[in-house]
């Protein structure tokens, strides 16, 4: 423990038991922090980290154990006793005013006044200052709605510094950043630490622990499962914390001969609801045997050409092959007759629907199947066969396949999907972000998946913000800048390049290699 | 024999209550509705269970069941449109023009069987098919001015209601009236193009069979067919069903088209059955179509849900008139009693349908 005897933590948990109906969900969980320390909270979905930050920020009522800042027992009925007494929260989706400018949403609700009203003046220089003594670069007098999302961030973290909070919690900061955000995000969240703040946040990726943090604890099932000095400890060790046992060493990703071309695309254009080319002549094409990458920021036309393979947006010109088909005016049910399948970007509002039962939203894409309907009739025996053996393939966690998809963590419904995209053995598989919010369990187990489809000679391209994956799974790379691919990279070149996530952020930024 | 009850109960009891809880909400509603009724009748100088005697004889009783034979006559309509908005409903489609299409299925069904030359045993399947030919088409209408003029379905579907009365109006007024009979109305329809009554003496005819069918065939057809799941899939979510290759387009089509041509069936066998002839407003005046809906909306979707809540409707208006009858309680107040109670009713109606579980845990790890 960095706490020792002279120094009370500046924050301290003893014995949190947080219950819900079935559910312990925090199991007398310890942490103590000291002032001055970043801590990371690392854990599988489901592991308690929220309802914990939860408790921690006075929106659940703990039913056991006690809540200790600077060593005096605190009891929040609300956010607002939490934040009062110093505790500040940046949660994952912001909480702003689009249409107001940042110094007005840093003081609303403590608003330095004039004659009664909003010291507009005051304001802009109070948040200036506070902006200046912690190294946050923000312009005060910006409308929040045209700052980017770290920017964003930033006035997220500027609110709770204005309120005076000695503790800040941040429930998965980077998940929404580029790679360049997030350096920024560190550096900020460094110089907070290093003027006396306590740093929380709270991540299930590894690398940015080691990154960032000084310590980590480690929650499994509702409990604390280790608390480590990160000096001390690597990615490893972590990831066995975490998920209770050893990941697969590297993913095996065995040279192979590329086949045919399973998917074309030959200067597709795509426009946008005003008319302007979100996608601008891209061609490429990926072969039997071989996992493409679509790399970029987001915005720069990837989902809109994805989209259109997918047959869910028309394109304006150019032309698609599947199988050497020409699929460009064709219907989706026709393209994945052809043997396309494809994992959305957005599960929750395309790739699911979260009202229906796992059972249908398994079977959506096998209804035609023989085993499934005859002459048109479900056959409940068959459902029952089909999805529990999916359940069972794609180790989805679930209770019963009658379960509704929205009791399920984000995790398991990425299964869900997956599972159902993959049950018809594609020819060719667009996964569109496929990790995203998932944790390390089930990005390991859907990486496997990815690489199963190449090994046995299909074809993946996977379109992915994140570059670490795109590098781990690829075999060619394309980078995608303002509707155009901008470069074309071969992954045996880059295997032993330490710069290679950069050469790609660059690329990705329009900057020249 | 008591060790042997114990285990019983003990097992069963539980299953029990979890399977009469849903049932709670509503007969709570009732027991509240009556409650304030009585309150009302005691203000107004009735005696409330001399009043709710006399409705509920109203509703089910009567001599040989006449009553109860009126109930399900009324009940047969009522629950015949609830069962076209349903099905448009599990797709997601609002379809508020079940006036206008039951109003042109029951005057073509009159045309047919009137001009028709066919032989008499023809004449009648083939009029309860143009009946429901017409009220496809109008529903089909509504949907094809949504697809092609962006016109919303729930606004199409809602005005093509007004041409399709008044057109009805016009051809029963003017050319088509019978005008021997001095009201507004066509010829009586030939023997033989009548369906049957059920029970001689009643108003309750062959077409109260037809819809229970109906509603049975539905409830297969949305929980067991490829169909089905389809316009399930696509009420809960179109982005989802269109991803996953459903035709959400011609589904949609296709789904406007059976809902238009049960609620067309529907004027068919009220004209066939009831009137033996068109007569103006008699399909309209009853509200069969709004009260409909209003069953269906209560349902939630559920075909057989619309069938309990159609009988409820139906009893809940005839009781009324014996009330009025029987206890001397103006048409007025029983009115507002009929009222109270629908709206007790659909206050709870979400509990009516299979609720999701609560799911606090899901929610708290969610991280």
């Amino acid at each position: 423990m960095v706490a020792t005897s002279s120094e009370a933590p500046a924050l301290e948990l003893r014995g949190i038991v947080k219950r819900f109906p079935g559910v312990l969900a925090n199991d007398h969980i310890d942490l103590a922090v000291a002032p001055g320390e970043i801590r990371a909270l690392l854990g599988e979905n489901g592991a308690g980290k929220t309802t914990l930050m939860r408790v921690l920020y006075g929106l659940y009522p703990p039913d056991d154990g006690e809540i200790l800042l600077d060593g005096k027992a605190q009891r929040f009925r609300s956010p607002t006793d939490a934040i009062h007494a110093g505790i500040g929260m940046v949660h994952q989706h912001f909480m702003l005013f689009p249409s107001l400018t940042v110094a007005e949403n840093v003081v609303y609700g403590r608003e330095p006044q004039r004659w009664g009203l909003l010291d507009r003046t005051a304001a802009a220089r109070q948040v200036a200052e506070l902006a200046e003594r912690y190294g946050l670069q923000v312009d005060p007098a910006a409308r929040v709605a045209d700052l980017p999302v770290g920017s964003r961030q930033r006035v997220e973290i500027l609110k709770t510094l204005y309120r005076d909070a000695r503790v800040l919690i941040l429930d998965e900061p980077t998940a929404v950043l580029t790679p360049q955000e997030r350096q920024g995000l560190f550096q900020i969240l460094r110089e907070l630490a290093s003027q006396g703040k306590t740093v929380i946040f709270i991540t299930h990726k590894l690398q940015e622990v080691m990154d960032l943090a000084d310590h980590a604890t480690v929650l499994r099932g509702g409990m604390v499962e280790a608390t480590v000095a990160v000096a001390d400890s690597s990615p490893e060790a972590l990831c066995r914390h975490m998920v209770g046992r050893d990941l697969l060493p590297q993913l095996a990703k065995v040279p192979q001969a590329t086949g045919e071309s399973l998917l074309a695309v030959n200067n597709l254009v795509v426009l946008d609801n005003t008319g302007r080319r979100i996608v601008d002549q891209v061609s490429f094409e990926v072969r039997a045997g071989e996992i493409v990458g679509l790399a970029g920021v987001a915005g720069n036309g990837q989902s809109e050409l994805v989209a259109a393979i997918a047959g869910l947006r028309s394109p304006a010109a150019g032309r698609i092959l599947l199988n050497q088909d020409d699929v460009t005016a064709t219907s989706i049910a026709a393209r994945r007759q052809a043997g396309l399948a494809y994992i959305p970007e957005d599960r929750n509002r395309v790739g699911l629907a979260l009202a229906a039962s796992v059972a249908d939203n398994l079977i959506l894409t096998g209804r035609h199947n023989p085993t499934l309907t005859q002459r048109g009739v479900l056959s409940q025996a068959g459902i029952e066969r089909y999805t529990t053996d999916l359940v069972e393939r794609f180790d989805i966690k679930i209770a019963s396949v009658r379960e509704a998809v929205d009791h399920l963590s984000g995790g398991n419904r990425q299964k869900v999907v997956t599972a159902r995209e993959l049950a018809q053995e594609p020819l060719v598989l667009i996964a569109e972000q496929p990790t995203q919010g998932v944790d390390v369990g089930a990005a390991e187990s859907i990486h496997h998946n990815l690489l199963a489809v190449r090994d046995q000679g299909r074809a993946v391209l996977l379109s992915s913000a994140e570059s670490s994956e795109i590098l781990a799974l690829c075999d060619r790379i394309l980078v995608m800048f303002e509707g155009r691919i901008v470069g074309e990279l071969l992954a045996e070149e880059l295997a032993n390049d330490p710069a290679a996530e950069a050469t790609i952020g660059l690329l990705a930024a329009g900057g020249e290699v | 024999m008591s060790t042997h009850r114990a285990t019983q109960d003990g097992s069963s009891s539980s299953q029990l209550t979890q399977r009469l809880r849903p049932l709670a909400a509503p007969l709570l509603a009732v027991l509240g509705a009556l409650v304030l009724g009585a309150l009302l009748m005691l203000v107004t100088g009735h005696d409330p269970l001399a009043a709710y005697r006399a409705m509920f004889e109203g509703a089910l009783g009567g001599r040989k069941l006449a009553n109860l034979m009126a109930t399900l006559a009324r009940a047969t309509p009522i629950v015949g449109m609830g069962l076209a908005i349903t099905i448009a409903l599990r797709g997601g489609y609002l379809n508020l023009g079940g006036e206008g299409q039951l109003v042109l299925g029951g005057l073509t069904s009159a045309l047919v069987a009137l001009y028709l030359p066919l032989p008499g045993w023809l004449l009648l399947p083939v009029s309860l098919v143009g009946g429901a030919v017409a009220g496809a088409a109008w529903a089909l209408l509504a949907t094809g001015l949504d697809r092609v003029f962006r016109v919303p379905l729930l606004i199409g579907t809602l005005l093509l209601n007004y041409p399709a009365r008044y057109l009805a109006s016009y051809l029963v007024n003017h050319p088509l009236r019978d005008v021997a009979s001095g009201m507004s109305q066509t010829h009586r329809v030939p023997e033989g193009v009548e369906l049957a009554y059920l029970v001689p003496g009643t108003r309750l005819h062959v077409g109260a069979l037809m819809v229970l069918a109906l509603v049975l065939v539905a409830t297969w057809v949305v929980r067991r067919t490829r169909v089905g799941y389809e316009l399930r899939m696509t009420g809960l979510n179109p982005d989802f069903a269109r991803y996953g290759g459903i035709n959400t387009v011609r589904l949609g089509f296709g789904t406007m088209a059976i809902s238009g041509s049960i609620a067309g069936l529907v004027g068919a066998m009220e004209v066939l059955g009831t009137h033996h002839r068109f007569i103006d407003n008699a399909l309209t005046a009853p509200l069969y179509a709004w009260t409909g809906l209003m069953a269906a909306l209560l349902a939630g979707s559920s075909p057989l849900g619309v069938l309990a809540a159609g009988l409820f409707f139906a009893a809940v208006h005839t009781g009324g008139f014996g009330m009025e009858r029987g206890a001397q309680v103006p048409r007025e107040l029983s009115r507002v009693l009929q009222a109270l109670m629908i709206l007790l009713i659909a206050a709870r109606s979400r509990l009516l349908t299979p609720t999701h579980r609560d799911a606090p845990a899901e929610k708290a790890s969610s991280s």
